[in-house]
């Protein structure tokens, strides 16, 4: 009942500004401010993420929603992560209102830099590294299993925050719980681990691969599998070695770090043995890293995002709305599915 | 905002703009030349279509306006970047959802589609360079191989797939040979040159379409039959990954289960129980082999998966031991490099799971750092009696 009476004060209140980004097919996000309530409340800014259920249907995404939402209503308050404030939904549509991150994605920036130098790169690294801890260790297991720069929105401060949980996955409930690898394919193809285009059931190890891609492209401006074809990608991540080219130079731990999260043979993947996490940390590419300042943002970022005033979106692309499915959502598919969207 | 007392551990050059100083109004004019950039903004083309979406902004056409364009551009140093990378934001994927058997209850068993001894062959050819499939043990390929579904193609100029479509299936050619067509739009158009270029031709013995066995993503070209009475065998992405899943899934369950029954490990977590069923290597040897040989030095530890196997000790012709199903030998390898106190042979033909002492400190640390957690302390005595190999 509560819940009910929140879900009307929200969407009575929002009054809608601004379409933002739109990470997926079936998502939108917009920015919205309330319409009304004090000056202070009008001047607050949130970020809906916008589902239509018969799009989540059709591309058969119902759990990773259902998951998106959980997890995401578990993490919150995290440093690194973006909070959601809230889940409700109406007859057609899911919504998650979420803390706005006026800074953008941080692939915005990368492409604009064509590369970070080390330091800036370990900044965003270390701050990542963080996250993964608390998702893979604190959290009993969780995988995000969608690191790339996209997904790195930068805040006022310049610090990151992570968004989009669509593909997060709780692989087991607590430290003694029996943790289930998970078989569905996803993330971004040069983003994936080997185990998940061979099928052979993946853990939170994928995150640590994932990362250490992310670290390449910081230093080189693009990650070291590619190709037009998403095949000769996969061809690559499975065949190929991670190569570096002469130019940009790579120190010798930066090159080492990415090699051992990059690694095939996951008893030896950093990140995934003994150690976990600390071990990353201790890591020589991390040397002098105070990782107390870190949590707690002691510093700020290397790039501060030029925001005007809150709910200033120029640090987004602003996407056209594309004529995503306009099916109905009918009371047969209401009948039907109803029942797996309850928790929103 | 000034960046004055910008103490970053992460060292003091790590301003983009060169300057040392990190300010809003530098990125400003960082931001600004790409207005000159050939390349169009991304915001430019797409406002007016905003306005008309579903939320109307108050405050839209002011923020357009002024908004940097963190447009794609084109690297602008070639030598250095590679030249066809596309800089564009990357989307994600995903399949269906896949879960095991022993979680849905469902009685899915692969599909078995009868062939010839020479087909299978032909067949195993086919994909034999195929990394998707390079990985497979045997029983994942027999049954891979049992599930290609023979398709006829009975007459020429039949479009098997067409590009921009949604793709299922992946195609191996038995008999006859199919054009490869692209058109550079993406997707098949209408007209007499809507297929685009043709870009290859695909015999017997080849294969296309692979991309689908691992996510539905629009076919990247058109194949079409180029003479009449060819033959090919399909395979559909739910098929080939249940399959592997689901050969995954019952062995990690068994390794799991059987790690449990060695006194060694008693005090693993199931974590890290689920830690080592991952990293197991299946091996397969035939009757009469020798797994282990007394006096060699110990280096990792097997765990039966199928078949019998005897343990001998030198001077004595009767087995000390016997092993079944889900026993495990050799497992004071991972304590410490003392030789092997027997050998163990198998005598029928034998799957074993094994890994190596590295493997496991690699992602467990020292096992006696294990055995101490718990109840094991008193494990030398312990151990020599559950373990036939230990050097007394």
């Amino acid at each position: 009942m509560m819940m009910m009476l929140l879900l009307w004060w929200l969407l009575a209140v929002c009054q809608p500004a601004q379409l933002t980004r739109c990470p997926g097919t079936f998502a939108r996000v917009v920015l919205v401010r309330p319409s009304h309530g004090t000056e202070a409340d009008r001047n607050k800014v949130f970020a809906l993420k916008i589902l239509r259920k018969t799009e989540v249907i059709k591309l058969k995404q119902i759990d990773h929603v259902r998951h998106e939402r959980q997890i995401l209503a578990d993490v919150s308050g995290h440093p690194f992560i973006t909070s959601l404030i809230a889940s409700f939904s109406d007859h057609d549509f899911l919504y998650l209102l979420l803390d706005y991150i006026p800074g953008g994605e941080l692939f915005s920036y990368l492409r604009k830099f064509r590369r970070f130098d080390e330091d800036m790169a370990r900044f965003y690294a270390a701050e990542i590294v963080l996250v993964l801890e608390y998702l893979h260790e604190h959290q009993g297991g969780i995988a995000y299993r969608d690191m790339k720069p996209e997904n790195l929105l930068l805040d006022a401060d310049g610090h990151i925050k992570l968004v989009d949980f669509g593909f997060a996955k709780r692989l087991g409930n607590n430290a003694n719980d029996h943790p289930v690898e998970t078989y569905t394919l996803c993330g971004t193809p040069e983003y994936l681990a080997p185990e998940v285009i061979h099928n052979k059931g993946h853990t939170t190890a994928v995150d640590w691969w994932a990362l250490g891609i992310l670290i390449y492209e910081f230093l080189t401006g693009y990650p070291p599998f590619w190709h037009q074809n998403p095949i000769e990608i996969y061809r690559q991540i499975i065949e190929k070695p991670v190569v570096f080219p002469n130019d940009p130079p790579i120190s010798d731990e930066a090159k080492d770090i990415i090699r051992q999260f990059c690694t095939v043979d996951r008893s030896r993947r950093l990140g995934n043995i003994s150690g976990g996490a600390a071990r990353v940390k201790a890591h020589p590419f991390f040397r002098g890293v105070d990782w107390d300042a870190v949590m707690q943002k002691r510093h700020r970022g290397p790039i501060i995002p030029p925001i005007r005033y809150p709910g200033d979106a120029q640090c987004f692309d602003i996407y056209p709305e594309e004529d995503v499915g306009n099916d109905e959502y009918t009371d047969d598919l209401a009948m039907m599915y109803d029942d797996y969207f309850k928790d929103f | 905002m000034s960046s004055a007392g910008f103490t970053s551990p992460f060292g003091a050059n790590t301003n983009p703009f060169g300057s040392g100083r990190v300010e809003t109004g530098s990125m400003h004019r960082v931001v600004e030349e790409d207005e000159n950039d050939v390349v169009t903004s991304p915001t430019t083309p797409s406002f007016g279509v905003t306005g008309g979406g579903l939320f109307q902004g108050p405050f839209g056409a002011d923020a357009a306006s002024d908004a940097p364009s963190f447009g794609l551009r084109s690297p602008p140093n070639p030598e250095s970047y590679p030249a066809q990378y596309n800089f564009a934001r990357r989307t994600s994927v995903s399949a269906e959802s896949l879960k095991p058997v022993a979680d849905t209850y469902d009685n899915w068993t692969p599909p078995q589609h009868p062939k010839s001894e020479e087909q299978i062959e032909r067949l195993k050819n086919a994909i034999s360079g195929n990394f998707l499939f390079s990985h497979l043990d045997d029983e994942q390929s027999a049954q891979i191989l049992g599930a290609l579904v023979e398709k006829p193609i009975p007459t020429k100029g039949i479009k098997v797939i067409t590009q921009g479509d949604a793709g299922d299936f992946f195609y191996v050619v038995e008999k006859g040979s199919f054009d490869v067509y692209v058109n550079s739009s993406g997707a098949l158009q209408p007209g007499p040159d809507g297929m685009g270029q043709i870009v290859g031709t695909i015999e017997a013995g080849g294969s296309f379409g692979e991309l689908a066995l691992m996510y539905n993503a629009p076919r990247a070209a058109t194949v079409i039959s180029v003479e009449s009475h060819c033959t090919l065998w399909a395979l559909d992405r739910l098929t080939f990954r249940r399959i592997l899943m689901e050969s995954t899934f019952a062995r990690r369950r068994m390794y799991e289960s059987f790690l449990e029954e060695v006194p060694l490990l008693s005090s693993l977590t199931p974590y890290e129980r689920s830690k080592i069923a991952d990293a197991l290597e299946s091996q397969k040897f035939p009757k009469g082999h020798v797994i282990i040989r007394e006096g060699d030095p110990g280096h990792s530890f097997f765990l039966l998966e199928a078949g019998e196997a005897v343990a001998y000790r030198s001077g004595n012709d009767t087995p000390v031991k016997h092993y079944h199903k889900g026993d495990f030998f050799g497992e004071l390898a991972l304590l410490n490099d003392a030789p092997r106190a027997a050998s163990v042979v198998s005598t029928t033909e034998v799957k074993v799971a094994t890994l190596g002492k590295s493997a496991f400190q690699r992602l467990l640390g020292p096992v006696e750092g294990i055995m101490r957690r718990t109840k094991y302390v008193g494990v030398k005595s312990g151990v020599e009696e559950m373990d036939p190999l230990h050097v007394p």
